[in-house]
């Protein structure tokens, strides 16, 4: 027993345990859930994303939700539009190193959205656009919120 | 190998002259009713625990012994054992005549003594535990009725599927045997449960710490042996049935068993169903990551389940000789948790998912093991010779509705040869073959050579990839030898060598990416795996020593052992679905070496006993999924990648127990496990290994009494489980509170006339309490573990 209660107290060691942020909470962060995306042109991703010790690196995606399988992150519901079948739904899936050293990193990243494809147009309508964020030890968080996606 | 063959003569002489002084002899035969000779009846003298088996002819000798008071236990399956105290003052001949057992297949067989004799001659730790200790613990599956073991704990997935977990290890660590022969599935496999019916075992034995010798290349953490030690008494036929009831999934089954023997023959017939709906946690919503979903009425969402088994097994018993076949089909079907499968956590259709807690909807998985074997032996005097040939097949699917990957297309094409909603499929063939040769060559020395070799072929289908198909040979030869310096000691040691290949296939997508080279843009069939070949061999050694003097047993074992990558810590290449992963291996991976040593110390008296079993345990290269920054961008939805990796490890815990008879009917005990594991090296140095399980603990108050009114065998226990936090922890896990949860016990044998009925009947989880297992797959999303349960199984001979 003794023995057992000796092996139970374990010594504190200097590792990392915590896991790092997103925040898209505040007035200027882009997208926000809800929020309208463009094809043929560009917006720019405001994000502030935190870590107790050091960032990794970043991943966009963004993926149709027609079927409405996905769900948000965020407490509020958007309006969907009727389900659909998909025919050219428009994919993307790209990811950022964020430079070494930092704990705290605005992206502030430019991304253009395609007009068209080899196959014509995307389709309009409801999307899923995740933001997932690992530190430089493993750790990650991710942040998932409904888009709609037009032409203007 | 000339200086080993001196040291062992060497040992053999000094070991002789030691032995002098103790020189009388116990002789005899043993009969049957019909004086006919019992061959391969177990002889054993207490208080020495000493045991020898019978000859062809029904002889027994047991020599040096020293004057004083025995007690004899002569014991065979489908007689009564025959049990007498003596006064040993000079040689004697002992000719006893056993009587068949009136009482059929459930109450016979496993002596009390087997899990003694077999503790005695090893120096390995082991536990034992038989088919009423299964009916009483009885839980979702095999290895959830064992979890209460020291040192055995589960990685689960759902109600019905868990992984056996040994001191911390788990996955391809851990060695499962049944009827001799290797099971082997997909192991590797997050969401993969033990293929085993547990209502067909009847005796389980687990070596805690490595066992590479006897097992070959993945029992370095362990091994889980399960023997079907039953046979039927001599002209008897008859069958059981069990019933089997829980609330928390409300589970029916049944589990229908029939056997007969004839003299030489025997055969037995088992046939398990096996229904359960989606189960219950004490909690209206789980957070899978960001992810918040509401649960209808506490039921993890498509979490049913059902099983269908059969087994047939017969046989030929002659002198000497024994050849036994058996022949299996396992089968099942099991919903997974519907929110938390697949590239990310979904929503799901609640008016289709929540309309019946007992349908299986996407996504599901369904599993098939087949397997035939046949195990002969043929014994003589001072020898032994053991064939094992087995044939399995593994078959697993898991289906899920088609979503799209990446750059798959949108709209799955009508014009490939799988189905769309088919998520993955495997198939293995496995061919095994053990051959193993036992000599008591000298009187106090047990020599014991040995090989085993498998033949795997596995083959993959479906959308989504994460191992290719492969090809896997593996062969290991050793020599074995146990040395008893007298009643009180000895040595044992091993040597092994094995032999392994692996071959992996290559995989191309069957749908084009976009790939980038230098601002072109083109569309390519990625390639996910290329073509592996690969030849591992190593040397492994064991040595163990073993001293039992009055009321004390001391015993410690130190050796090395390996296990071969396997395809898909070289070749893995996907998404696991159910962390949102993405996988990667590393084919220039080198066999996993690890160095063990392990001790057990237990003392002993007729109301009293405690013991302890401490190991140190370092691996100079631990294989482990390690997780990185990195993104993944072709294959998901930009998945965190977690790539193969090495890293040296030191692990170090052990387990106590400890037990008191309070009253004549009253025992008092505790059982305790601690593993504590760091990484030395490494990216994740100072980091622990994945699914650490904490500290944990059970006090435990036993009632038990031959008869108690009307009711025989009576038992009534009272568990109080207490586990610590486990706050060490490596990503992407979270640290897990700890927790104290009671569970309760009782049974007993009924007569109804002239029928005798078993009841067991278990509350688990008594005050419902929500808690979080560490070690469960569902931990990292959040859900806690089944709420309160009552189990009932209810046995009935014929």
């Amino acid at each position: 027993m003794i023995l057992f209660v000796l092996f139970s107290c374990e010594k504190e060691k200097d590792i990392d345990t915590e896991k790092p942020n997103i925040d898209i909470t505040f007035s200027e962060a882009f997208p926000q859930n809800c929020d309208t995306l463009y094809f043929g042109e560009a917006f720019e991703l405001k994000a502030i994303f935190t870590d107790n010790m050091e960032l990794g690196s970043y991943s966009i995606s963004v993926h149709h939700n027609f079927d409405q399988h996905s769900h948000s992150t965020e407490v509020k519901a958007c309006n969907l539009d009727d389900k659909k079948e998909p025919v050219n739904p428009f994919v993307f899936i790209e990811e950022y190193k964020i430079p070494e050293g930092l704990n705290e990193y605005n992206p502030g990243l430019r991304i253009s959205v395609p007009a068209n494809n080899g196959n014509g147009s995307f389709d309009e309508g409801d999307y899923h656009f995740m933001i997932k964020l690992t530190d430089k030890v493993g750790w990650s968080a991710l942040t998932g919120i409904s888009l709609k996606m037009k032409y203007r | 190998m000339s200086k080993l063959v001196m040291l062992l003569f060497g040992i053999a002489i000094i070991n002789g002259s030691l032995l002098a002084q103790n020189s009388l002899t116990l002789k005899g035969s043993v009969f049957d009713e019909n004086n006919q000779p019992v061959v391969g009846a177990s002889v054993y003298l207490h208080p020495l625990k000493k045991g020898v088996v019978t000859n062809t002819e029904g002889d027994f000798v047991i020599d040096k012994l020293s004057k004083g008071q025995y007690e004899i236990e002569i014991s065979f399956v489908g007689y009564q054992s025959f049990v007498d105290t003596f006064l040993l003052m000079e040689n004697r001949i002992l000719n006893v005549n056993l009587e068949y057992s009136a009482i059929s297949l459930q109450e016979v067989i496993i002596t009390d003594n087997y899990a003694e004799i077999r503790k005695s001659e090893t120096s390995l730790n082991i536990e034992i535990v038989n088919d009423d200790y299964i009916k009483q613990n009885l839980g979702g599956s095999l290895m959830n009725s064992l979890e209460r073991l020291p040192g055995v704990s589960t990685i689960d997935i759902g109600s019905g599927q868990s992984k056996p977990v040994i001191r911390g290890l788990g996955f391809n660590r851990v060695v499962v045997v049944e009827n001799e022969i290797k099971h082997e599935a997909q192991q590797w496999g997050a969401d993969h449960g033990l293929e085993i019916d547990q209502y067909n075992v009847n005796s389980v034995e687990v070596i805690k710490g490595p066992a590479s010798l006897m097992y070959g290349s993945d029992a370095i953490g362990g091994v889980i042996n399960m023997k079907n030690r039953k046979l039927p008494t001599v002209n008897s036929f008859g069958g059981t049935v069990d019933l089997s009831a829980k609330t928390n999934n409300d589970l029916i089954g049944t589990s229908i068993s029939l056997y007969g023997r004839k003299n030489w023959f025997y055969a037995d017939f088992r046939a398990t169903i096996l229904d359960y709906g989606d189960y219950k946690v004490p909690t209206d919503s789980v957070d899978i990551y960001s992810y918040r979903a509401p649960l209808y009425n506490n039921h993890l969402r498509n979490t049913a389940g059902k099983e269908q088994n059969f087994h047939l097994s017969f046989g030929f018993l002659q002198n000497g000789f024994q050849s036994k076949f058996y022949v299996s089909s396992v089968n099942s079907k099991s919903g997974f948790f519907a929110n938390a499968h697949g590239l990310e956590p979904r929503n799901v259709d609640t008016d289709l998912h929540d309309k019946s807690s007992r349908d299986i909807n996407y996504p599901y998985q369904k599993v098939n093991h087949f397997k035939l074997i046949n195990t002969t032996q043929y014994q003589w005097e001072k020898s032994k010779l053991e064939f094992d040939l087995g044939f399995q097949r593994n078959f697993r699917q898991e289906w899920s509705q088609y979503v799209s990957h990446g750059y798959m297309p949108p709209v799955f094409p009508d014009t490939l040869d799988f189905d769309a909603d088919l998520e993955r499929e495997f198939e293995k063939y496995i061919y095994s073959g053990n051959i193993k040769f036992t000599n008591h060559l000298i009187d106090k020395t047990q020599i014991v050579f040995g090989m085993n070799s498998e033949y795997q072929d596995n083959r993959i289908d479906g959308r989504g990839f994460i191992i290719p198909a492969y090809k896997q040979f593996t062969m290991g030869g050793f020599a074995f030898a146990r040395f008893t310096f007298s009643e009180k000691s000895g040595i044992q040691l091993g040597l092994r060598y094995d032999f392994g290949n692996i071959e992996t296939s290559e995989y191309y997508d069957w749908f084009p990416s976009p790939v980038d080279e230098n601002g072109n843009i083109s569309e390519e069939y990625l390639q996910r795996a290329e073509h592996i070949d690969r030849n591992f061999s190593n040397f492994t050694w064991s040595l163990g020593y073993k001293y039992s003097p009055e009321h004390w047993s001391i015993n410690a074992n130190v050796g090395k052992s390996f296990r071969m990558p396997i395809a898909k810590e070289l070749a893995a290449n996907g998404v696991n679905y159910h962390r949102f992963s993405y996988e990667v291996g590393d084919p220039d991976l080198s066999p996993e070496i690890s160095y063990q040593l392990d001790a057990g110390v237990e003392y002993q008296s007729k109301k009293f006993a405690i013991g302890a079993t401490p190991f140190v345990n370092y691996f100079s290269n631990y294989i482990y999924l390690n997780p990185t920054s990195e993104h993944d961008r072709l294959y998901g939805n930009g998945n965190q990648v977690f790539y193969y990796t090495e890293s040296e490890v030191l692990r170090y815990g052990g387990e106590i127990h400890a037990h008191y008879e309070l009253l004549k009917n009253v025992q008092l005990g505790v059982i305790g496990e601690y593993v504590y594991s760091e990484q030395l090296s490494g990216e994740k140095k100072g980091f622990t290994l994945p699914f650490s399980p904490p500290a944990s603990a059970i006090f435990n108050v036993k009632y038990q009494k031959r008869k108690l009114e009307f009711v025989e065998n009576v038992y009534f226990s009272f568990d109080y489980r207490i586990t610590a936090s486990q706050n060490n922890i490596v990503p992407p896990e979270e640290p897990t509170k700890g927790y104290q949860v009671v569970n309760l016990g009782l049974g007993g044998d009924i007569s109804l006339g002239k029928q005798n009925i078993n009841i067991s009947m278990q509350v688990k989880n008594l005050l419902n309490t929500k808690y979080f297992n560490h070690t469960s797959y569902y931990r990292l999303i959040n859900i806690p573990e089944p709420g309160r349960n009552f189990v009932f199984n209810i046995s009935v001979p014929f």
